[in-house]
């Protein structure tokens, strides 16, 4: 059975779940896909479909491409400090890079669809159910919020 | 990330397959920008890509401006319920000029009747 076949199909009832990890990754643009498997197998975990969980995977990359593209103008020897953790009802994740600090006014900026700037926010924007930028003392953040789904696939039913 | 050119009389046919993302996209940028360069038509072939990002998303857009500069035909095709998924959510399906088949793609005319969402 494929591995994330047999994640979905044996879930841990997600009220029981406490999820937490923090990594530093380097801004070498080879690491996504790795980095999307991570995304993808957790939230299969955490009771997302096939859809959501690729959409998930995909606003969680594009923030982690923005950074690499912005803060670090795709220098390979950045670092991002990349976490996440469950809350009693979402999903978190916390990104922060000591690069170049992010335009405020480009971020969601109104975009008409022939221009290539600005993809990657909308797409954060719309999948996820929070998206927060600052910047404190350990750099500039992104965090990404996700409500847990409310029929996870956990014995028990829904939440 | 894999692509190849393919040519049919007056058309070149790009394949793609795998993951589009940045660790790919230059190189796609740069092999359609060739391709409008030399061909009047440039038709995409999108069955075997498992994954696109905002990147790859954006290297298609920035194709289908150099072919309306250059006054090429651009055509899409092949596109699996995940890429679809990424174009909508976009919103930039309607810009495109979408088709299902190979067939449909090397027949169409310069209509841009795009796909829809």
């Amino acid at each position: 059975m494929p591995y994330k076949e047999q994640l979905v199909r044996d879930p841990v009832p997600a009220t029981e779940l406490y999820f937490e990890a923090r990594i530093v990754i380097s801004t070498d643009v080879r690491i996504l896909a790795a980095m999307r498997h991570t995304i993808g197998d957790l939230t299969a975990v955490l009771g997302w479909n096939d859809t959501e969980s690729q959409a998930i995977t995909l606003a969680v990359e594009e923030a982690l491409t923005n950074k690499i593209r912005h803060a670090y103008r795709n220098r390979p020897d950045g670092r991002i400090q990349f976490e996440f953790r469950t809350e009693p009802d979402a999903l978190v994740f916390l990104l922060t890079d000591q690069g170049e600090p992010p335009d405020p006014a480009k971020i969601c900026a109104q975009r008409d669809s022939m221009q290539v700037g600005g993809l990657g926010t909308h797409i954060m924007k719309d999948v996820m159910d929070k998206v927060v930028y600052r910047t404190t003392e350990e750099g500039n953040q992104v965090i990404l919020t996700k409500h847990l789904p409310k029929n996870t696939n956990a014995p028990g039913g829904p939440r | 990330m894999n692509m190849s050119v393919r040519n049919s009389e007056n058309t070149r046919i790009v394949d793609i397959a795998g993951d589009v993302d940045l660790s790919g996209t230059p190189q796609l940028r740069k092999l359609l920008f060739e391709a409008l360069k030399e061909s009047p038509k440039v038709v995409i072939n999108l069955t075997a890509i498992r994954y696109i990002d905002s990147s790859g998303i954006a290297v298609m857009i920035e194709a289908l401006k150099e072919s309306q500069r250059l006054k090429r035909q651009f055509v899409l095709y092949g596109m699996n319920s995940r890429v679809h998924d990424v174009f909508k959510l976009t919103h930039v399906m309607q810009i495109f000029q979408v088709v299902e088949t190979e067939e449909q793609a090397l027949a169409a005319g310069n209509s841009h009747a795009g796909g829809g969402d």
